[in-house]
């Protein structure tokens, strides 16, 4: 009886100071989210402006409202439009993402719950991949892949991520692998599944948050990726997002900075829609700790 | 938690599915991309630009396949800034395009490194007619005697200024010939004009070794010999870097820390464009871009500044085209080269996108049509191309000359070296650079 | 050959399952890494065949006095940079991961950052906000303080990068949170039974279940921070000033190799920073067993 009475009283407490927190809480959030926002707003602002006014004027609502900008841009170059690079992006993107999560997560499973040998001169190796500036590397590439005749194509940007070239995922998915819990494996295979079942139905199934990131940041930084890009897409017709956005750049002459904002804004319109889209299964995701009970 | 894995599983099938579709796509271009039917040949080309040099030059590339159905032009293009990058990575990967685009700032790395292809036979045969070039013209694209690039549009920097600007501050144009002197004066004229709103002219001591080169040929000398030495001595640095610092210590032109604020903006917010500073130092046929974007006066350029009875500090610049050595199709390339140059179609679309055309013929087809500024900017290069005097080529290294020059200025700006100590600095590292 | 085999038979479904990355390895990654630590012994200006020279790239390095400020500049990035980023995103993680209401769109907006990777229009809103007559400097005059140019101040510039980089925390955040979701949500309800104070739940509960992302964020901040290019490539206009004070160690490869072709000595900066990340690493590793706990 007492100890229930105690109990109470505290649940009471801290739910009136969990009141204030969360008061707090969202202060906080919501000064730090304008913050966080002020590049965006400022992007989208400019992209409705006069281009002359982008850079003159110190204010950041445009004196008249425009949208020649987004039509000059999407029109792209030479007949070929931004419609075209977007499809393109994705194809990429879409295809990256698969080889991503399907050969990383081989790798990590291997690295995070199989025993074999010279594993951890395997998993230093990983890393050492990982640790090289990728400018002395380009060049190499360059003619391997010229070598092999595939410039002007996708293969150089998509194939290696079939490859789990991408050592950061690979990492990332031991991380979240090695906190499976390992009696769990071990009861799936008492109960008849090989090792394959085991990566294809438990393993995989619990690691949903981080093949989740993986797709997230697989999916942005290759829509942002365009060092790759410029090397090896120079027709038109296979143009992306990136190369379409760097084209209305010119250092040495005149930029189309109006255009560039406009685009710049449509092309984080798709980043942003599965950003939210996808994060909620970072949150109400499958919980390793409702299996485990 | 069923639920979740169900559209999981629905998200990557659909995933699959766009895929296959995108496998196909991918492996078609290719196969349309390579060598086509019999008899036909595919060079490529590429340069640099902004979006409406890219519809110019693929208006003209389109015009040149018409003519010659049996050639296909295979276009790559960028900014500045990539084209570089792309260009190293292709030739020295063995992927180089046929035709490049060439500038003074790169074409001695290149060429002295085998990269591009000897055009004198293609002039000599008159397959690259190059009759109608003024003779400045070509030899700016000689490398000893060598024909290694052919001007598509030829340009010379001028010190050009906004009529409104200088109008509002009641300060007198500038004369088109004068003198360091001069300068001088009037940039001093012109701060106290301006009071705390801004300065004469942005700070011309570090930056691009070629502001330097002016000085030290109309000295007499030169940034580096024909024979690839170091070619000015300590005295005419130290006169270059104390006027700057004296300058920049009367508050004439702006301070380290502000110089390097706006260094690297783009046009449209540089401190000209910007009214922050009365005169630049421009490749005129950039001009009318100025002209466009400040909206009100015309811009007009004079003279770089010279030295009384000295002697002359010009000499032709320009935007090249040249051939790799590694082109498969060199004849193919060098009639593409020759189109572009002096067909008349083709320097109609050019007009004076990278400067006028070098031709004389050429050039007179455009100058018509053009805008004002366009037009002032012509007859200013066709004034100065007349005085110019040619100019050796950089010998490799100069990227490393240009950096220690850049640091040891910008020292000096910050006030972390004395200019005495600065040029002694620069003098002893160029030696092991350039030994003499 | 009986050995082999019963090598094989030992250790052969690791293998199957490491097969398509140790593919990639040999035929995508160790050959142009191999070339690589080969030019690094030669003079190659990336046109002509390269040289051997031995060892003088990497002697060379030593009396560079540039070479010698981008490992000091670079140094302090990482050490300043990756834990300030890296607390500061667990923070906002461990706030967002708080059962209020509108968090997905909070977690949306602090991304949008990140998602802005090395785009140029950074280079020009850093100047707005950073410049002299920038955002910051007019709040500081409202309350009397004359701010200096930080951009161009050779004392503040390579500062504005780290709040650029910790600005930029949407990566470090999203594995945090992903890490957060695995801690078991019945940890949290009995402690909150014993009454146990928010900051006790999170030291005692969190912080030990979230090390091997912890662990992970760390190890690759520090691998990323010492390859940092783009942001001082787009915010200085690639040449790494003023006065070489953000010139980061990967900027001053760039300009070795790419506009001074001289591969060989990037190629010889490269792998000693390879060295210097893998003994980095190293210590790292060596020191997680005392504090990375796996619950498996």
């Amino acid at each position: 009886m007492e100890i229930s009475t105690k109990h109470n009283h505290i649940v009471r407490v801290s739910k009136k100071r969990q009141k204030i927190s969360k008061v707090f809480i969202h202060g906080f959030v919501i000064l730090f989210g304008i913050v966080m926002l002020y590049p965006l707003l400022w992007m989208v602002a400019s992209s409705f402006k006069n281009p002359s006014e982008i850079f003159s004027s110190v204010s950041f609502y445009p004196s008249k409202w425009t949208i020649d900008n987004y039509v000059q841009g999407w029109a792209g170059v030479s007949g070929y439009t931004f419609d075209s690079f977007f499809v393109n992006t994705l194809i990429i993107v879409t295809l990256a993402i698969i080889g991503n999560i399907i050969a990383c997560s081989m790798a990590a499973y291997a690295f995070a719950k199989l025993e074999f040998k010279f594993k951890s001169v395997m998993f230093a190796l990983m890393l050492l991949t990982l640790m090289l500036p990728f400018h002395v590397t380009v060049i190499p590439q360059y003619i391997m892949f010229n070598y092999l005749d595939w410039i002007n194509t996708y293969y150089p940007l998509i194939l290696p991520k079939f490859f789990a070239t991408e050592g950061f995922f690979v990492f990332l998915m031991v991380q979240f692998m090695k906190g499976i819990p390992n009696e769990l494996v071990e009861a799936a295979e008492i109960d008849g599944c090989g090792r394959i079942k085991t990566y294809w139905y438990l393993i995989l199934p619990l690691s949903v948050p981080a093949l989740v990131t993986t797709m997230i940041f697989t999916f942005i930084w290759t829509w942002n990726d365009f060092f790759g890009q410029l090397l090896y897409i120079s027709d038109l017709k296979l143009f992306t997002v990136a190369l379409g956005l760097r084209m209305f750049l010119d250092s040495a002459g005149e930029s189309a900075w109006g255009p560039m904002f406009a685009m710049s804004t449509l092309s984080l319109i798709p980043l942003f829609i599965v950003f939210v889209f996808f994060q909620r299964y970072l949150i109400e995701g499958i919980t390793t700790g409702g299996l485990k009970g | 938690m069923k639920k979740n894995y169900i559209s999981m599983l629905l998200f990557f099938s659909l995933i699959l599915l766009v895929a296959c579709g995108g496998n196909e796509e991918s492996n078609g271009s290719k196969d349309s991309s390579g060598e086509g039917e019999a008899g036909e040949v595919q060079i490529s080309f590429s340069w640099w630009g902004d979006t409406g040099r890219h519809d110019k030059y693929n208006e003209i590339i389109d015009l040149f396949e018409a003519e010659n159905p049996n050639i296909k032009v295979d276009r790559q293009f960028g900014g500045w800034d990539d084209y570089w990058d792309r260009l190293t990575t292709q030739v020295s990967g063995g992927n180089a395009p046929d035709v490049v685009s060439m500038h003074q700032f790169y074409v001695s790395d290149y060429a002295r490194r085998g990269a591009l292809h000897n055009l004198n036979e293609f002039v000599e045969s008159g397959e690259l007619d190059l009759s109608d070039f003024p003779e400045s013209a070509i030899d700016s694209g000689k490398i000893d005697d060598n024909i290694y690039m052919v001007a598509k549009g030829i340009t010379m920097p001028g010190f050009v200024y906004n009529t409104a600007v200088f109008d509002e501050l009641g300060v007198e144009y500038p004369d088109f010939n004068w003198t360091w002197d001069n300068f001088i004066d009037k940039a001093n004229e012109l701060k106290e004009a301006m009071g705390d709103d801004g300065w004469a002219i942005g700070d011309l001591s570090g930056g691009q070794i070629n502001d330097l080169r002016y000085y030290a040929r109309q000295n007499g000398q030169d940034v580096f010999t024909e024979d690839g030495k170091l070619g000015f001595d300590a005295q005419v640095l130290t006169d270059w870097w104390e006027m700057w610092d004296q300058l920049r210590q009367d508050d004439v032109i702006p301070d380290a820390a502000t110089s390097n604020e706006y260094e690297g903006l783009p046009l449209e917010a540089n401190m000209f464009a910007t009214k922050k500073v009365a005169l630049l130092k421009l490749p005129v046929n950039q001009m009318y871009l100025y002209e466009e974007q400040m909206g009100e006066g015309e811009i007009h350029a004079v003279r770089h500044p010279h030295i009384e009875n000295g002697g002359t500090g010009e000499y032709v610049e320009g935007a090249y085209l040249s051939i790799t050595e590694a082109s498969q199709h060199k004849e193919e390339a060098a009639k593409f080269i020759e189109f572009f140059t002096t067909n008349e179609e083709a320097v109609k679309i050019f007009k004076t996108e990278q400067g006028p055309p070098a031709g004389t013929e050429a050039s007179n087809l455009v100058i018509e049509e053009l805008t004002p500024p366009e037009q002032r900017a012509v007859e200013f290069i066709q004034e100065t191309v007349e005085i110019s005097e040619p100019a050796p080529y950089a010998p490799e290294g100069i990227n490393q000359i240009e950096t220690l020059y850049a640091d040891n200025a910008e020292a000096i700006a910050f006030g972390q070296k004395t200019v005495e100590q600065a040029v002694e600095d620069f003098m002893n590292e160029a030696k092991s650079i350039w030994p003499e | 050959m009986g050995k082999f085999k019963s090598f094989w038979k030992d250790n052969w479904i690791g293998y199957l399952f490491l097969a398509p990355w140790m593919i990639g390895l040999v035929t995508l990654t160790a050959i142009p890494m191999g070339a690589s630590l080969y030019f690094s012994f030669t003079n190659y200006d990336m046109f002509s065949a390269p040289t051997w020279i031995g060892l003088d790239n990497y002697t060379q390095l030593f009396s560079d006095e540039k070479w010698l400020e981008s490992v000091r500049v670079t140094l302090i990035y990482v050490l300043i940079g990756v834990p300030l980023q890296l607390t500061f995103a667990l923070f906002i993680a461990t706030l967002l991961n708080k059962g209020i209401s509108g968090l997905s769109l909070y977690r949306a907006i602090y991304y949008v950052p990140s998602l802005f990777g090395g785009s140029v229009a950074i280079a020009i809103l850093w100047r707005q906000i950073f410049g002299g007559n920038g955002l910051i400097n007019n709040l500081l005059s409202n309350i009397g303080i004359e701010g200096t140019n930080w951009i161009s101040n050779p004392n503040t510039a390579l500062y504005t990068l780290i709040v650029l980089m910790i600005w930029q925390f949407g990566a470090s955040m999203v594995i945090f949170l992903a890490g957060l979701k695995q801690v078991p949500i019945e940890l949290y309800e009995s402690a909150k039974m014993d009454g146990a104070s928010p900051w006790k739940q999170f030291s005692k509960i969190t912080l030990p279940l979230i090390t091997p992302v912890v662990f992970f964020n760390l190890v690759m901040g520090i691998i990323g921070a010492f390859q940092a290019f783009t942001p001082a490539y787009i915010v200085s206009g690639g040449t790494g000033g003023p006065l070489n004070s953000t010139l980061f160690y990967t900027l001053y490869l760039y300009q070795k190799g790419f506009t001074q072709f001289s591969m060989g000595y990037a190629s010889a900066m490269a792998w000693f920073l390879l060295l210097a990340i893998a003994i980095a690493t190293a210590i790292i590793f060596a020191t997680s067993k005392k504090w990375v706990y796996y619950q498996g």
